[in-house]
């Protein structure tokens, strides 16, 4: 991460209601004040897929409903507990249960924790803190980012393995196995669990067949792109119903 | 003074029954487990893991819900979310209602009582010292053994579910190399063990699971047919009911569209149905049949009073939704599907561990129910495979209670309880950041 400070150069302090912000690729809560465009788009080291041109609305919306999809407890829902109890055993129990966090919070503080972790002096060298963003420097000093994509980690680097997801069949067929090293392997299974952004899988590989769009109003093959909000139908008729009432723009 | 409690000391530290708790996200599956008689799926209870609201402001407690017939509109509260336990608050009331305060079924003393649990991988720390805190001071269990739950199904017999001809063992070995796929409400998770023992830096998330699947079919209900984005009861029920893994996308997509508007197409009525949804008055549950054209345009001219139905017509949904398992760029979300997802985790492993995983891949998890995933999953992890390594998956004949059943025959062997439980002295003596530490670095297998 670049470390962007202002140095005390005056007395004035900054202008209320701005910030440097580090450019790390597409965030939707950044959008705002990080704008993409294609051009960036083209220098970004991975970007969308091919063939799929996004704005940066579409990208929101689609990134908030992936997260609505995916929400464990409706938020209109303030349940109560009956005949709850408001004794505590001990204050650490006092404490967790009287906590309202919820999940987001816990893993943005484990993220920043293991991003710390891996900023200090001398802890740097973790194999597994994949969430780490490195800025790469260009020929030119152009500043390239890591998009989104390559944020979520494909493969943690493992001392043993040096294969790729691609070759990795043909290197099975290739040869038969190395014999179990049993040091490497005593070391794999003492490795500690991997923090929870780095488990996630990572984007289907290279070789894999484009995203597939589908018609928002019957869920056929996705053929017509609506000119106005950039939603896919399948025909005449699906579009019909669109502009009646799921187009998003007037 | 000899501190307190120095006079158990002389006993037995590890009680005689044992509590085993799959605390799943939708699920709790509970139930005891003791040295006297091995264990089955029968003493394995499911009792939903949340408290919900129905649209009269009555409030359900877990098990509760069993009595509930109108399901209309029902808000849930769940505690576990993304597969953690985060709100204590909800849980500790779900826990208190099923197993101090509850009925006969799994009432028990968490003093006298050892507490094995299985949670998801990949926990955040912080989230996992809460839960230490919370078992042994506001519970107060005897002892206790948190794993997670993958690594819990490697007690299990492996070998009777790839029918191999070894004899049933009954002492618990974990096989050699084992992989679990774990398609659960939460996640789906990819876990290589090797001779039980979970590697952590192969294991994989990937974020479709039951949610998520529900939440699809909600969503695609609500814009295509009838507003039902506050009917998570009944989608997810519906979704039980009618999806499907389509062997062919292409081909199923193509025979459930009705054609454009020139050249009209029949759908095919083995895949479109229609499901009568449940009015809550006579009937609690819906149910589906062959789609009806004539009773569907219909619909609107039924009877003000008298029997009237509402369907839902559910076509292409019925294998859309699971089909997210597979190719989850579907809806926009970067993932690899589930076979690539886990040659990703096997990459990570040795090439001589590959070739054994890939020969014990065992499938636990609510999604492995619905109709077609094995055989989808097979074809396509065939595909990714090189053609001279064997390939064996097995799904566990009860896939939801499976985890459960192995926790239940690692407590059943007594040496084997001991060899990992940590007991209430030990807690108190040592403080959660080391019990922490202890159940993080396998160190739990070591005093074996």
């Amino acid at each position: 991460m670049p470390h962007i400070e202002i140095l005390p150069n005056t007395g004035a302090a900054p202008a209320p209601g701005w910030a440097y912000v580090p450019d790390t690729g597409y965030d939707p809560s950044k959008v705002a004040f990080n704008p993409k465009d294609r051009k960036r788009q083209a220098a970004r080291l991975g970007g969308m897929p091919t063939g799929l041109e996004l704005s940066a609305r579409q990208l929101t919306a689609v990134q908030r409903r992936i997260a609505e999809l995916e929400r464990d407890n409706d938020a209109r829902s303030g349940i109560e507990i009956p005949n709850k109890k408001t004794t505590f055993k001990t204050s650490a129990t006092k404490k967790i249960l009287l906590s309202a966090k919820e999940i987001r919070h816990w893993l943005d503080d484990e993220d920043a924790l293991y991003t710390n972790k891996t900023q200090a002096p001398g802890g740097g060298a973790r194999a597994i803190t994949s969430r780490v963003i490195k800025p790469a420097m260009g020929a030119k000093g152009r500043r390239a980012t890591i998009t989104p994509r390559a944020l979520t980690p494909a493969v943690p680097a493992f001392p043993g393995s040096t294969s790729g997801l691609q070759d990795k069949a043909l290197e099975i067929r290739s040869a038969v196995p190395a014999p179990l090293d049993d040091e490497k392997l005593q070391a794999l299974l003492a490795a500690p669990p991997l923090p929870y952004a780095a488990a996630r899988v990572g984007p289907p590989g290279a070789g894999a067949p484009p995203q597939r769009l589908f018609c928002d109003t019957c869920g056929y093959w996705g053929r017509v792109k609506c000119l106005k909000c950039g939603a896919r139908v399948c025909g005449l008729e699906c579009k019909g119903k669109h502009d009646q009432s799921m187009c998003t723009r007037f | 003074m000899p501190p307190k409690g120095w006079r158990k000391a002389a006993h037995d530290p590890v009680a005689t029954q044992t509590l085993v708790l799959d605390n799943g996200a939708y699920t709790l599956k509970a139930g005891f487990a003791s040295a006297a008689a091995a264990p089955t799926y029968d003493d394995c209870k499911i009792i939903p893991n949340c408290i919900a609201k129905g649209r009269d402001k009555r409030v359900y407690i877990a098990s509760d819900l069993d009595k509930c017939t109108n399901f209309g509109e029902m808000a849930f509260r769940r505690p576990v979310e993304r597969g953690f336990i985060v709100n204590w608050e909800a849980e500790k009331a779900i826990w208190e209602h099923e197993f101090s305060e509850g009925k006969e079924g799994l009432r028990c003393d968490p003093k006298e009582t050892n507490l094995v649990l299985a949670e998801a991988p990949n926990c955040p720390v912080q989230l996992q010292k809460n839960c230490d805190e919370m078992v042994f001071e506001e519970f107060e269990f005897a002892t206790y053994y948190r794993s997670i739950g993958p690594a819990l199904n490697a007690y299990n017999d492996i070998p009777s579910l790839f029918s191999d001809s070894a004899p049933p063992d009954t002492s618990p070995l974990p096989p050699e190399c084992l992989l679990l796929i774990d398609s659960s409400y939460s996640h789906t998770t990819i876990t290589p063990l090797y001779n039980g023992r979970p590697i952590h830096l192969a294991i994989r998330r990937m974020s479709v699971g039951g949610k998520l699947l529900t939440n699809y079919l909600k969503e695609l209900s609500s814009t295509r047919h009838i507003n039902m984005l506050d009917e998570t009861y009944l989608l997810n029920e519906i979704k039980e009911a009618v999806s499907f893994v389509s062997p062919s996308f292409k081909t199923d997509l193509e025979r459930t569209w009705k054609g454009g508007l020139s050249d009209r197409r029949e759908v095919d009525p083995s895949i479109v149905l229609d499901y009568v949804l449940p009015n809550y008055e006579h009937s609690a549950h819906g149910f589906a049949r062959p789609h009806d054209p004539i009773k569907a345009r219909r619909k609107l001219l039924q009877p003000l009073d008298g029997p009237r139905e509402d369907i839902l017509p559910v076509g292409n949904e019925r294998f859309a939704v699971p089909e997210l398992l597979f190719t989850p760029t579907d809806i926009g979300l970067q993932e690899a599907g589930l076979p690539e997802a886990i040659m990703q985790s096997l990459s990570v492993l040795p090439a001589a561990l590959q070739a054994g995983m890939l020969a014990n891949i065992v499938v636990v998890g609510g999604n492995s129910l619905i109709k077609g995933f094995m055989e989808r999953l097979e074809t396509d992890l065939r595909q990714l495979t090189p053609t001279n390594i064997p390939l064996r998956i097995a799904r566990a004949p009860d896939p939801i209670k499976h985890t459960w059943l192995g926790g239940a025959r690692l407590a059943h062997d007594r040496d084997l309880l001991r060899g990992v439980v940590v007991t209430r002295a030990q807690y108190q003596e040592h403080g959660s950041t080391w019990l922490g530490r202890w159940f993080a670095g396998g160190d739990a297998l070591k005093g074996k």
